[in-house]
Order: structure tokens, then sequence, then C-alpha cells
């Protein structure tokens, strides 16, 4: 059964770091490709190796763009791929989305995933203090 | 359907590896593999990784567990193996 792809785009090495952390979690992933934007690269050389990541992993049914910050540089080229049904862009990428986004195994179309995988990002994250208090959580909610 | 109790015996919980090795267990399985933890009434899919996470399950915490299925006999003896083994953590 054919992927979606997914590549992970990143100022640094966030986005390598965090695949890798991805696959030690769930196994190996060779439909996710990440792509480290130096602070000082080309954009042109950027978009490039962009272009190359989107290429490898895909397989026919559409790439998911996970990319650390919405109106940073790797967000602003990634946006230059963005295609109805060929390529979608979720930002804010955190560990908790790359293992959703490679843990799909049923069918879905990409702008589902990108849907199911923004929705994973935000439910991810926990003021952690609040859970340890189950009492004031109730009054809250 | 078949219910039982689980204790979370490894000393980090039920952390991020451990839940993946639930997950391979219980993705093995045709039945429906629902975890609950009764102190603070969450529910998660054992064959979903982030599902599992948010049980926030450490040491000690006592976990409800409920399959349902064709091979539900054998699911349960597989997950209890892997809980009274620590995941092969202790």
């Amino acid at each position: 059964m054919a992927k979606i792809g997914g590549v992970i785009v990143s100022h640094g090495q966030v986005a390598t770091e965090l695949v890798a952390a991805a696959e030690a979690v769930v196994g190996e992933l060779d439909h996710i490709a990440a792509v480290s934007i130096g602070w000082h690269d080309d954009v042109d050389l950027a978009k490039e190796e962009i272009e190359r990541a989107i290429k490898k992993v895909s397989q026919g049914i559409g790439v998911l763009l996970l990319t650390d910050m919405f109106g940073g540089t790797p967000t602003n080229i990634s946006a230059m791929f963005l295609k109805e049904n060929e390529v979608e862009i979720v930002t804010g990428v955190n560990l908790p989305m790359v293992i959703k986004l490679a843990s799909h195994n049923r069918e879905t179309t990409l702008s589902d995933l990108a849907k199911e995988v923004e929705e994973q990002g935000k439910q991810s994250i926990y003021r952690t203090s609040a859970l340890l208090e189950p009492q004031k959580m109730r009054k809250d909610a | 359907m078949l219910e039982a109790s689980f204790t979370v015996l490894n000393p980090l919980g039920l952390h991020a590896r451990a839940a993946a090795q639930l997950v391979r267990l219980a993705s093995g399985f045709k039945s429906k593999i629902l975890l609950s933890r009764p102190d603070t009434n969450a529910f998660a899919d054992a064959k979903s990784i982030l599902s599992i996470l948010t049980l926030a399950a450490s040491m000690g915490t006592v976990l409800f567990l409920r399959v349902e299925g064709e091979d539900e006999r054998d699911a349960l003896e597989a997950v209890d193996r892997l809980f009274g083994e620590g995941f092969g953590e202790i």
C-alpha cells in the first residue's frame, strides 16, 4: 500500500533529530525525510533540497511537509511547493506530529492527514503541572 | 470481552519506547484493546502510541484493560506478559 510521504523542514538540525527520535520510537521511516536549512544557506539551494526530498519520499499519493515555525524561512520556502492533493504543509512541528505522520496506516487522503497531524500537534501540548492538580482542572473545565 | 487490571512495574513508567512495544504487540491482534486509567478517567487505544502516552502512567499506576475480539484471550495473555515483565526493563 502506498504511503503519504513526509518531509520535515527546519532551521538547523532540528528536522534531522526529530526524524531520528521518531525512528527510535516507531522504527525506521523510509517515507519521511529531513531537510535542515542552515542559518546562512542560500534560498535557491534550500529550495532544491526540499524539492529533492519531496521527490524522494513521494509514492504518488501526496507529501506532507512539516515545518518548524510559521513565518520562518523553512516554511516560506516550503510554501512554494503547496499544491492541492499533492503537497500540504503544517507548521510548528513537534515529535508527536512526526509520530502521527509516521504511523498513519489506513487509507487516508493528504488533506485529511494534514488536518489530523495539525490536531495531534495541538493536542500534544500540555502544561504538565495542570495534570497534577486534578481538582483544579475539573474546576477549570 | 475480557477485562483485567495491571500495575505498571517499569521504573520509567509507560514511556515512549515501552508504549511502542505495546503498540507493536497489540497491533498483531485483531481484537480491540482498550486501556483505561481509573484515577484520572483517561482512556487509550493500545494500538496508538500517542494515545497510550496521554495516560501518563508512571511506575505503580494501575491500568485496566478491556479486550474484545476473536483473539481476545491470546491478546490478554500477551499484554499480561509484557506488563509482568516490566516491558523487559526490570
